[in-house]
């Protein structure tokens, strides 16, 4: 029976992190050959790739709208990706929800009029999972939007922000596997950086209002410049960064 | 996005000449790599590049009950997904042919060729571990198959058995290697008017009458074979694919 | 000064209408990873949605009772009717066309078909067809010099080559392609022709 792990050590995180430190991130964009756009996240022992399709004609074609194109978002986690057992293929409860949510994002700052009756898929598959998965996976999703070029307003971002100790008191960002299984309170939070808007928010515990601001402060002040400066480097790689005098690698 | 037809004309056209659109020879594979650090939460995994084709594995080991009429031994379990990552024309759904057939040739090689002596995987009455390989299409320039069986073998050489404490398998920590007798890979070929070549690529494969995969293994032995498609092969031909199978299989056999 | 913008970013300070951009009350925003030069932005990457007028090449996808299903590598089908076309034509023909009227929902009526035949196709990006194109047809023109080439370019980013040295042809465009967001690629593309001629 493997004993439960302890979440603080000496007064700081067991992980060696401080509190507002988010993991290593590594992301690639264009990973892949047939896909319009995609993305390759590592965020920490996470692994997402994400892949765009579209626009492109709908299908089944009873889907088809005729003022804007249909955004499918499609969430899974591949059956090796997790420490314990085999999982299942395909997907679950679970996964559909965060589908459902991570589409939410997606369809907030896609310009979908621009496509009228098309379908802009969104295939996020989660190869290795270890807290902050959805998270992860959204932001891959948008990456891969962008390596796509289909039209958005804004690059969403954002971050898990939770409570670990027993006192349910003390705040941390980004919560690994660990800490999201034994801690007190985990509350994944994407938002639009131009506008601050909150584009995914759920939670799992039981807080209060300041503590929920708290929360949100976090995120907002300490996650998503980082996550900004990541994302734009992936983007920016692969021309090279600055565009003057034909500096481009072949 | 060029109509499947177009594909084929152009593909045609070119070997005729005696040529392929990318250059190579008739008997050569595209740059292959294979990446076995990839999937640290799993028992074992691979990440395998053929070309542009992407297809990884990733084996889990989990306790299970064995087969009544086979109780002394582990269990086996090879399953393929094609995400829709991997092509415009993937969709989520129940498998399609083309990833039943896939998962069920790259299990027979294995299986056949007794690369996992599944004796060895009793734990004790009615408990026995079963190992669960899933294949994983990421991206389809053509020859899923040999990317796949490579990506099945690569992890399964690499494999960690898990501990098992109290009947419960201790999940992150290992007691040594699983143990592999033998490897195998596979060979795939595809006829197209008269012609055959090596790993096809997706366009291809648009313009191939006729597949045909052979599995092979140490010893110079065929551990499995899968002719699909509607044309025929000729003896002459099929002499030439066995010849091709056995030397490029052990070239294969050196990446896993 | 060239630079490259993100969705979301900003490149005017005050609200504007700019093509690929966004706005509201605090500025103008890109909207695609972009190149921002000129006051202009424009977007390394994106699906051709047809427009008006438009020279395009199609390829015949499907036929029904009135005429042609054409392929015009975009979200959306072409439509020719058989009244427009002197012969018949097959599944796979390639064609060069224009785009006569395109609806609301971006649906387009084709007309002026022209079969092309005995030539290669390449496919690029629509939105690097000005780049290709040149100003005045310049860059294109340097191309068909150096290599003998006949290259029609869509709009819709399909290009046909045929005669002369299709292959160095095929090579400047998707040279022209992979650096459409730096500048001096004229000369660079006219000394890669000129060394490889």
């Amino acid at each position: 029976m493997t004993e439960k792990r302890e979440l603080i050590r000496n007064g700081k995180r067991a992980n060696g992190r401080e509190d507002d430190e988010l993991r290593p991130i590594k992301i690639t964009v264009g990973v892949l050959d047939k896909a319009q756009g995609s993305c390759l996240l590592e965020w920490g022992k996470n692994m997402v790739l994400a892949g765009v399709y579209g626009p492109r004609e709908v299908f089944p074609k009873r889907d088809v709208d005729a003022r804007k194109a249909i955004l499918v978002a499609r969430y899974v986690m591949a059956p090796f990706s997790g420490v314990e057992g085999h999982g299942r293929a395909g997907p679950n409860r679970r996964s559909r929800e965060i589908s459902k949510v991570a589409g939410h994002v997606f369809e907030n700052v896609v310009l979908t009029e621009k496509f009228p009756k098309t379908m802009i898929e969104v295939q996020m598959e989660v190869l290795q999972s270890d807290g902050g998965t959805r998270i992860a996976a959204i932001t891959a999703g948008v990456l891969a939007l962008a390596d796509a070029g289909i039209p958005m307003k804004d690059l969403p971002c954002g971050s898990g922000v939770g409570t670990i100790d027993e006192d349910n008191k003390r705040m941390v960002l980004d919560l690994d596997k660990y800490e999201d299984n034994l801690g007190k309170s985990d509350i994944p939070t994407i938002l639009s950086p131009r506008t601050g808007e909150i584009l995914l928010y759920q939670m799992d515990g039981y807080l209060t209002k300041e503590q929920l601001l708290e929360g949100l402060d976090k995120v907002q002040s300490k996650a998503v410049p980082r996550l900004r400066e990541e994302m734009a480097r992936a983007l920016k790689e692969k021309y090279g960064g600055m565009a003057e005098n034909g500096g481009v690698e072949q | 996005m060029i109509l499947d037809e177009v594909k084929e004309k152009f593909i045609k056209g070119v070997m005729r000449e005696g040529k392929r659109t990318d250059g190579r020879a008739f008997d050569e594979y595209r740059k292959i790599s294979v990446d076995t650090e990839a999937f640290p939460n799993a028992e074992g995994g691979a990440w395998v590049k053929i070309g542009d084709t992407q297809v990884a594995a990733g084996i889990k080991i989990d306790l299970s009950t064995p087969f009544p009429d086979q109780p002394d031994e582990g269990m086996l379990s090879v399953n393929a997904e094609f995400s829709p990552l991997a092509h415009p024309d993937f969709y989520p759904g129940p498998p399609k042919p083309e990833s039943i057939e896939l998962a069920r040739v790259v299990d027979r090689g294995i299986r056949s060729a007794e690369s996992i002596d599944l004796k060895k995987l009793f734990v004790k009455e009615n408990k026995v571990l079963g190992v669960f390989i899933d294949l994983y299409v990421l991206n389809h320039s053509g020859n899923l198959i040999d990317a796949a069986a490579l990506a099945a073998m690569a992890a399964l050489n690499k494999a960690r058995l898990p501990k098992i404490e109290d009947d419960k398998i201790v999940y992150g920590e290992y007691t040594g290697q699983l143990p592999i007798a033998r490897s195998v890979v596979t060979t795939t070929f595809e006829k197209i008017e008269g012609q055959i070549i090596l790993d096809a690529n997706d366009h291809e494969e648009v313009a191939s009458e006729a597949r045909f995969t052979l599995g092979t293994g140490d010893g110079d032995k065929f551990a499995s074979a899968q002719k699909s498609g509607n044309g025929g092969f000729t003896r002459g031909e099929f002499e030439y694919l066995l010849d091709t199978a056995l030397e490029k299989g052990r070239e294969l056999r050196k990446l896993v | 000064m060239r630079r490259i913008v993100l969705p979301g970013e900003k490149v005017f300070d005050s609200p504007r209408e700019v093509e690929s951009c966004v706005k509201d009350a605090n500025g103008t925003y890109a909207t695609e990873v972009s190149v921002f030069y000129d006051d202009k932005v424009v977007p390394l990457k994106g699906v051709y949605v047809p427009h008006q007028g438009e020279g395009i090449i199609g390829i015949v996808s499907n036929l029904n009772f009135s005429g042609y299903v054409v392929d015009l590598n975009s979200p959306y089908p072409g439509r020719l009717s058989d009244q427009e076309t002197m012969e018949d034509l097959q599944l796979g023909d390639v064609i060069s066309v224009k785009v006569q009227v395109v609806t609301e929902v971006n649906e387009c009526a084709l007309i002026e078909p022209q079969r092309l035949s005995g030539g290669d196709i390449l496919e690029v990006p629509a939105v690097k067809v000005p780049r290709i194109i040149g100003r005045n047809g310049s860059m294109l023109n340097t191309i068909k010099e150096f290599t003998g080439t006949d290259v029609l370019v869509g709009k819709n980013g399909r290009v046909y080559l045929r005669n002369g040295n299709v292959g160095l042809a095929a090579e400047a465009i998707m040279k022209i392609c992979r650096e459409s967001h730096t500048s001096g690629l004229t000369e660079r593309v006219t000394a890669f022709l000129t060394q490889n001629r």
